[in-house]
């Protein structure tokens, strides 16, 4: 009996332990705040662990705690601030579908996007490393370039279609 | 969706990534987000790859930017961050991992403490957040909740059964419901609470409780002033004083027996009352009383009954014991109960030992052990130890001990160790995570060849983590069973099963030996793995009992009531 409970519990924790980048995924497509989404995993974490009696180990582990993960994403929304770009709830429930889809293939996503990464040039990779690594500004990314915010922009567009482009590449196969 | 509305939907999010997406600008993103789902493909995608970048940005070798230089990337998991503006880009996802992992140690608490059935008597432990800085990244202080101690008790019945208080234990905020008995309460404010049993309090504060039933003694120092009592519309505040209170349905006395209190109801006028006075409040109101200060029990009246009750208990087990002596069972048996002095040897006080019976004592010290009148032995330096030889071949075995345990403070802390850890020796200790472990050898010497490649050589049954702070200092009875029949290990912590697993027939062993061997720590200097070779407890053991049989679980429930202290 507790043998078993202690079995239910380590797979339970296992499967969490591996999902959490996938669930990170997840709640920061729809929230878009690291600092905030973090948060909500964590929420989303607790959550979890209070439901261990509900979960089934028979069942795909991802869908159903993502479903609890939506649900602490739109109570999240619910009380902040607008003080800047945020979904409404309508957009969550739209959106949520797709990035549960997106979400479980997250991990090899990642794994393209690294070797993706490498394939750039020297200075498209800088570029990416300044603004998402360091996060600075476009602004301060284009005066240590020496360039215009525009053409950072633009720049940084560029990059951003052909790092998809490589990472649906080698998902997906190389004709495809 | 055109070149077009795909670059339009672009800058907007990239617009949205920078912070800037507002007013219009917004709702046109949401307008399309909302009726568009390739847009919504695209949208997953933008941010997907965001939250990769992020994650990536953690793993990443450094760049040399001032952001960066300034706030290095953790290479370990670190605690949860609140917003920092300069990291919040690149903050580690790291944090939620830690968090989880602290989450599950602290359920793992929270499961034993039900299976327990005691998690309303015990402090509760949770893994806080320090404020800053923290002491030590990844490891939060721990905080225990609790407004008073239960100090003194002596044969309380509690109302709920499936929480009983012990000794030592901190009360929580709540209900407290005795049928009968006297239990010391001190508050964390400074006052003493004697109360006599059938009883009911709700524990509000540090300092105050509401009382609806019950019969009590306050005492109340200087330090501890404005501890309040309530009594269902009255107020009683003590001004550093003494009194006493008795609440039966329909009738409250209270009598000030020194110093000072001031009555408060409702809108009547705050009423003093100085010592050597009693009122009574029933239907009619409040009347004057008559002082009669015997019929509240006093702390050292309390002290002597708990005195009473000790020696009780220790005759009880006494007298157990001598049974005990006589059972053909018993291999070992440790009482640290002989009388005069001890010298360096340790009795056996199996009456036909099947074994040269002395322990020789290396360092550990003796000190008084569960109560006042018996020994114990004390583990405190990384040399005490007890060295045993029992020689022969058993099969089924029990371990069974009571141990006050300091802290875990060894990778293993060690109860019982054979030395060589041959086929067929057992090892009985604590980790240091607070789970009970128990192994038998099942491949014989393979260390000697090199451990690389050998395969499993035991199967450790590991309880789950039973220890807590609140524990240290506290005599634990911890008792493991080893069925050499169907290879199934139950460990106990207080009479109740915490863990039983069985052993998997390929690495079970039915014969056991245990020949050389420590309590307390573990002797094997020449072992390649020196490292692990400190492993002594840092606490105290009064009764250390073997016996050749798989024990049951109703019999380790009997055991631990006739040993309770």
């Amino acid at each position: 009996m507790e043998n078993e409970d202690a079995e239910k519990t380590e797979t339970f924790v296992q499967r969490l332990t591996e999902n959490q980048n996938r669930i990170f995924a997840y709640v920061f497509s729809l929230l878009g705040d690291h600092a905030r989404a973090s948060d909500v995993v964590q929420e989303t974490n607790l959550v979890l662990w209070r439901k261990i009696g509900d979960y089934d180990a028979q069942r795909p582990f991802l869908p159903w705690a993502l479903a609890f993960a939506r649900h602490q994403v739109l109570s999240n929304l619910r009380n902040r601030q607008r003080d800047r770009f945020v979904l409404d709830g309508e957009l969550v429930e739209l959106l949520s579908q797709e990035a549960e889809k997106q979400a479980s293939q997250f991990e090899s996503w990642r794994q393209a996007l690294k070797l993706c990464l490498n394939r750039l040039s020297a200075s498209s990779r800088r570029l990416i490393e300044k603004r998402y690594f360091a996060a600075q500004s476009i602004s301060e990314v284009a005066a240590d370039m020496g360039k215009s915010a525009g053409s950072m922009k633009v720049a940084l567009l560029r990059i951003r279609h052909q790092l998809g482009e490589c990472i649906r590449r080698s998902t997906h196969g190389e004709t495809s | 969706m055109s070149d077009e509305q795909k670059r339009e939907i672009e800058e907007l999010l990239l617009e949205m990534e920078t912070g800037q997406l507002q007013g219009k600008r917004a709702e046109r993103l949401k307008s399309i987000l909302k009726n568009s789902p390739a847009a919504r493909e695209d949208f997953i995608q933008w941010q997907l790859m965001n939250a990769a970048l992020k994650l990536e940005a953690e793993i990443y070798p450094q760049v040399d930017t001032p952001a960066l230089a300034a706030n290095p990337v953790p290479a370990a998991p670190t605690l949860p961050r609140r917003k920092d503006p300069r990291i919040e880009g690149i903050g580690p996802v790291w944090g939620t991992v830690a968090t989880l992992v602290f989450l599950v140690a602290a359920a793992s608490l929270f499961a034993i403490q039900f299976s327990g059935k005691k998690e309303a008597s015990q402090l509760v432990e949770k893994e806080a957040s320090s404020p800053n800085p923290p002491v030590s990244p990844g490891r939060p202080e721990k905080t225990a909740e609790g407004v008073a101690l239960v100090t003194r008790m002596v044969d309380v019945l509690w109302s709920d059964p499936a929480s009983p208080l012990e000794i030592g234990d901190a009360i929580k905020p709540g209900t407290l419901a005795m049928d009968q008995g006297l239990v010391q309460i001190e508050f964390f404010c400074g006052a003493t609470l004697v109360v006599e049993g059938p009883a009911e309090l709700k524990i509000e504060t540090a300092s105050l409780a509401r009382v609806r039933r019950g019969r009590l003694r306050a005492t109340v120092p200087p330090v501890a002033r404005g501890f309040t009592l309530d009594v269902d519309g009255i107020r009683v505040v003590d001004l550093g004083t003494e009194f006493g209170l008795a609440v039966e349905p329909g009738k409250t006395d209270v009598q000030v027996f020194d110093g000072e209190v001031e009555i408060h109801s409702g809108r009547q006028p705050v009423r003093k009352l100085p010592a050597g006075q009693a009122i009574s409040r029933t239907e009619r109101g409040i009347e004057s009383a008559e002082y009669s200060p015997d019929r509240f029990v006093t702390m050292s009246e309390l002290e002597a009954k708990r005195a009473d009750q000790i020696s009780t208990r220790m005759r009880n087990w006494r007298e157990w014991a001598n049974q005990l002596r006589e059972d053909p069972r018993v291999l070992a048996f440790y009482s640290f109960d002989q009388a005069g002095p001890w010298g360096r040897t340790l009795r056996n006080s199996a009456t036909r030992p099947l074994f040269d019976p002395s322990g020789a004592i290396v360092g550990a010290r003796r000190v008084s052990g569960r109560w006042t009148g018996k020994g114990g032995l004390e583990f405190k330096h990384p040399g005490d130890r007890v060295r045993l030889n029992i020689p022969g071949e058993f099969q089924s075995l029990t371990f069974a001990a009571w141990v006050r345990i300091d802290s875990l403070d060894r990778l293993y802390n060690s109860l019982f160790l054979t030395d060589h850890y041959d086929q067929g020796e057992p090892h009985w200790q604590i980790l240091d995570s607070g789970r009970l472990f128990f192994s038998v050898r099942w491949r014989s010497d393979d260390w000697k060849r090199g451990q690389t490649g050998q395969g499993r050589a035991h199967h450790p049954v590991v309880s789950p983590p039973f220890w807590k702070p609140s524990m240290s200092g506290k005599w634990l009875q911890i008792v493991t069973t080893f069925d050499a029949g169907s290879g199934t290990v139950t460990h106990y912590l207080n009479g109740r099963p915490i863990h039983s697993e069985k052993i998997p027939e390929q690495l079970m062993v039915t014969t056991t030996r245990i020949g050389e061997a420590t309590i307390g720590n573990w002797s094997i200097p020449t072992r390649p793995d020196e490292k692990f070779a400190i492993r002594n407890l840092n606490g105290t053991i009064d009764e250390l009992l073997i016996l050749t049989q798989a024990i049951s679980a109703d019999e380790v429930a009997l055991m631990y009531r006739k040993g309770k202290p």
